[in-house]
C-alpha cells in the first residue's frame, strides 16, 4: 500500500505543476515626477497575440512616440499571477498602469485601491461603480454589431444570415447579438435572421466552447444561412471556423481576426472591432494632462478590412458601410440597442 | 433486447424532432430541418457515443471507469499535438497528418487506459478514485503543456499557435469523385446524403463501432469472457479465464475508444485545443451508458437522445419567434439543455425497466 500512496502522491503533483511565473522586467527611474511610465499588464497570452494584448501595447507605444513615455510590458502567464505582475509596476512608481482584459477587473480595482499614485486603464473592464484612479475602457459592441450585420445583410445571396453567440446574460453579448439583428434589420427589414446563444451552459463553459459553436454553425448553413457572425471567445472562434469550412462567410469578433484564426482566412468577411489602441492612447494622453476620467471610458467600434475578400465586395456596399460608419460615428444613427437583456428577452433579433 | 427502453427513447427522439418541426415548419422545410437534425444529432452524439462505448467495456469487465472525460480531453491534446508537429515540423501532408494525429489519439486514450489498469486492477485501489487521478492528471498535463509549449516564455512555437493542418474531411468530400456536382450522390435521396455522407470519418467510425462493439461483447468467446469477468471473477478464474488479463485488456479498449472520442474534439470538429474543451461530455457518457443498460446500443441510442436535444436547444433558438406563446418556456435554452438530464434521472428511477450494472462492477478482483 506504500507504494501505492507514493504512486497517487506523484501523479497528484505532476498534475498540479504550474509554470513558473513571468520575470519582473525592471524599468527606469519612473518614480521620478518628471519621468512618465506607464505598464502593461496583459491577460494570460503573449504581448504580440495579434489581440487585445496586441492592440493595447500598440496604443501604449503611441505614447512612447507622442508624449515621450517610458514604457514596459508584462505578459502574464497565470492568472493567479494579475496582482502580483500590477503590484511589480506600482511599486516602481509607474504613472500609469494598463491591464488588458475582463479578467484583471478584479485586480485592477483592488491595486487602484492600494495605489492612490497611480492611474489604472483596465481595457474592457466595465465600472459599475466609479473607483478613484481606474477607467474602464469600454466599447459600443452594438454599433459594432450594427455594422456587420448591415454588412451580411448587404453580402448575403441567401436572405438568410446566422450568428452564434455566448450567453446573452453577459451585457456585451447581447449588444453584438442585438446590434447585428439591427445593423441587418435597417438594410432589409425582412431579412432571416438565425440567433442562437449559448446560454444553456454556465459561464464557465459559454465561450470556451468551439466544438458547440461549429456545429451550430453548420445547422445555420444547412437551413440556408451564407453568412455566420460569431461573437463569443473560443465558442464564436468554432461558429467562425466551422462556416468556412462548410463553404459559408464567417464575420469575427472583437479584433481583426484575420490574423487570429489564419484557418478562417479564406472566408473571413469582416470583424466586429473594439478600437482599443485609439482608446488606450487617449487615455494615456488625458492621464498625462491630468484630465484622467475615473469610472467608463467609451472607445470606438469599426469593422474589420475584407483581406482576401475584398475583390467580392462590391463598391457600392463598400460605400454604404462607409456611410454607416460615419453615421454611428457622429451619432446621426443610433442603434437603440438596450444597454443588457431585457426582462422578456425582446429585442432586435425577437421582436 | 430491451424493446421497451428503445422503444421509449425512440419516442423521445420523434417527439423533439416533431416539436421543432412543428415550430419551424413554417420558416423552413420540414425535410431540411429534420436532415439538419439528423446531422446535428449525429455528429454532436460521436463523442458521447465512444465515451458510452469506452464506460461499456470497462465496466462490462467488472472496472468502474470515471476517468473517460480525462482520457477524452488528453487525447484531443495528443492527437491534435501530433497533427500540428507532423505537419510543420516534419512537414507531413496535411491529410496524413491529420490521420497521424487520430492514431496518437487513440494512443494516447489507450495509454491513460493502462494506467487506470494500472492502478485498479494490479494495485487494486478504489476505482473512483482512480478514475478522478486521470482526471486531475489530464487537465494538468494538458493546461500545463498548452501553456509551455505555445505560451510560455521561450515556448517551442514561440508564443504563436501554429496553424493547425486543418480537418479530417466528410464523407461526401471522400466520395466526391463517385457524386459528380453538388447534385447528389449515387442517385441517394437528399435526407440520406445531409445525414449520413456529410458526416466526418470519427462519427462514421462510432457508429460502425457500435456494430461491432455489440458482436463483440455478445457473439465472441472474448465477449463472453469478458461479461463473465464482470459478473462473477471468481467463477471464471476457477474455469481457467485470466481475470487480470481480460481486465486489463478491454479497459485498455475503453481507453482507446474514448481516445478516438478525444480526437473528435481537435481533429473532426475544430482545428484548435482549448483547455477543458471536453466540457463535461466524458461523463454525460457515463450518464449514457447507464440509460443504455451497459448494452453498446442502449448506449448509442441515449447518446442519439443527448445529441437531439442538443439539436432541439439550438433549432428552437433560430424559431424563437415562432414559438406559441402557450409554449413561452421553451424560449429558454437551458430548460430544453435539462431535459436529457431529466430523462436519465427518470430511468434509474426505473420506470421504464431496471437498469443492472454488471455484478462485479467495480470491485476489485482478490485471488
Amino acid at each position: 500500500m506504500k507504494k501505492l500512496y507514493a504512486v497517487l502522491v506523484a501523479l497528484l503533483v505532476a498534475a498540479m505543476l504550474l509554470p513558473a511565473c513571468a520575470p519582473a522586467q525592471t524599468g527606469p527611474e519612473c518614480a521620478k515626477p518628471e519621468v512618465f511610465c506607464v505598464g502593461v499588464v496583459t491577460d494570460v497570452g503573449k504581448i504580440d497575440d495579434k489581440s487585445f494584448n496586441q492592440s493595447a501595447w500598440e496604443g501604449v507605444k503611441l505614447a512612447e512616440k507622442e508624449l515621450g513615455a517610458k514604457v514596459q510590458y508584462i505578459e502574464t502567464t497565470d492568472a493567479k499571477d494579475y496582482d502580483k505582475n500590477i503590484a511589480t509596476f506600482a511599486d516602481e512608481g509607474y504613472d500609469v498602469i494598463v491591464t488588458v482584459g475582463f479578467a484583471l477587473g478584479e485586480a485592477t480595482v483592488a491595486a487602484a485601491k492600494k495605489y492612490p499614485n497611480t492611474k489604472f486603464i483596465g481595457v474592457d473592464q466595465f465600472q459599475a461603480e466609479v473607483t478613484p484612479g481606474v477607467a474602464g475602457l469600454i466599447f459600443p459592441e452594438d454599433q459594432a454589431g450594427f455594422l456587420v450585420g448591415a454588412l451580411a445583410a448587404q453580402m448575403t445571396k441567401t436572405g438568410k444570415i446566422g450568428g452564434v453567440f455566448g450567453t446573452d446574460v453577459v451585457p456585451p453579448v447581447w449588444r453584438f447579438g442585438e446590434g447585428y439583428c439591427a445593423g441587418a434589420k435597417y438594410i432589409n427589414p425582412n431579412i432571416e435572421l438565425f440567433i442562437v446563444y449559448h446560454s444553456d451552459v454556465g459561464f464557465d463553459k459559454t465561450f470556451t466552447d468551439p466544438e458547440w459553436g461549429s456545429a451550430t454553425a453548420k445547422s445555420m448553413i444547412e437551413k440556408g444561412a451564407d453568412i455566420i457572425f460569431g461573437g463569443g471567445g473560443k465558442t464564436g472562434n468554432g461558429a467562425v471556423i466551422g462556416a468556412v469550412e462548410a463553404g459559408a462567410l464567417a464575420i469575427g469578433v472583437d479584433t481583426d481576426q484575420y490574423y487570429t484564426l489564419p484557418e478562417a482566412q479564406k472566408g473571413l468577411l469582416s470583424s466586429a472591432m473594439k478600437l482599443i489602441t485609439p482608446g488606450v492612447f487617449d487615455l494615456i494622453k488625458a492621464a498625462k494632462e491630468g484630465k484622467f476620467p475615473d469610472g467608463n471610458y467609451v472607445g470606438k467600434a469599426a469593422y474589420a478590412p475584407y483581406h482576401d475578400l475584398d475583390s467580392q465586395v462590391p463598391a457600392e456596399v463598400k460605400a454604404k458601410m462607409e456611410e454607416i460608419n460615419k453615421a454611428l460615428l457622429d451619432g446621426t444613427l443610433k442603434t437603440n440597442v438596450t444597454p443588457a437583456k431585457t426582462e422578456d428577452g425582446k429585442g432586435f433579433c425577437t421582436p | 433486447m430491451d424493446w421497451r427502453r428503445f422503444s421509449f427513447i425512440g419516442f423521445i427522439i420523434v417527439f423533439l424532432f416533431t416539436v421543432v418541426v412543428l415550430i419551424g415548419g413554417s420558416r423552413v422545410s420540414p425535410t431540411i430541418i429534420i436532415s439538419s437534425m439528423l446531422t446535428t444529432t449525429i455528429a454532436v452524439a460521436t463523442p458521447l457515443t465512444l465515451g458510452a462505448l469506452s464506460g461499456v467495456f470497462c465496466e462490462r469487465a467488472g472496472v468502474v471507469n470515471i476517468g473517460i472525460e480525462g482520457m477524452m480531453l488528453a487525447a484531443a491534446f495528443f492527437g491534435w499535438l501530433t497533427a500540428i508537429y507532423m505537419n510543420t515540423v516534419f512537414k507531413f501532408d496535411p491529410n496524413l497528418s491529420l490521420w497521424t494525429g487520430v492514431l496518437a489519439a487513440i494512443l494516447t486514450g489507450g495509454l491513460f487506459a493502462l494506467l487506470h489498469a494500472w492502478l485498479s486492477i494490479t494495485f487494486k485501489v478504489d476505482q473512483i478514485i482512480g478514475g478522478t487521478v486521470i482526471n486531475i492528471l489530464a487537465v494538468g498535463i494538458t493546461g500545463f503543456l498548452n501553456r509551455q509549449m505555445f505560451f510560455g516564455e521561450g515556448s517551442i512555437f514561440g508564443g504563436n499557435v501554429p496553424h493547425a493542418p486543418g480537418l479530417l474531411p466528410s464523407l461526401s468530400k471522400w466520395l466526391a469523385p463517385l457524386c459528380g456536382g453538388p447534385e447528389g450522390c449515387l442517385g441517394l435521396p437528399g435526407l440520406i446524403q445531409g445525414t449520413f455522407l456529410d458526416q466526418k470519418p470519427v462519427a462514421l467510425a462510432a457508429i460502425a463501432l457500435v456494430l461491432v462493439s455489440h458482436y463483440v461483447l455478445f457473439n465472441t468467446r472474448w465477449g463472453l469472457r469478458t461479461r463473465a469477468v464482470g459478473e462473477h471473477p471468481k467463477a471464471a478464474d476457477t474455469v481457467g479465464i485470466n481475470v487480470y488479463r481480460i481486465r486489463y485488456v478491454n479497459v485498455i479498449i475503453g481507453g482507446m475508444l474514448a481516445g478516438l472520442g478525444g480526437a473528435y474534439f481537435t481533429i473532426e470538429s475544430v482545428p484548435s485545443f482549448e483547455p477543458l474543451m471536453t466540457n463535461g461530455r466524458g461523463f454525460i457518457s457515463l450518464a449514457a451508458m447507464i440509460f443504455g443498460n451497459w448494452t453498446p446500443f442502449g448506449a448509442w441510442a441515449a447518446a442519439l437522445v443527448f445529441g437531439a436535444s442538443q439539436a432541439l436547444q439550438i433549432n428552437l433558438q433560430f424559431f424563437r419567434d415562432a414559438i406559441p406563446p402557450q409554449w413561452a418556456f421553451l424560449q429558454h435554452a437551458y430548460i430544453v439543455g435539462l431535459a436529457p438530464y431529466v430523462l436519465t434521472m427518470l430511468i434509474l428511477t426505473g420506470i421504464i425497466g431496471k437498469t443492472i450494472p454488471p455484478a462485479a462492477d467495480g470491485q476489485p478482483y482478490e485471488k
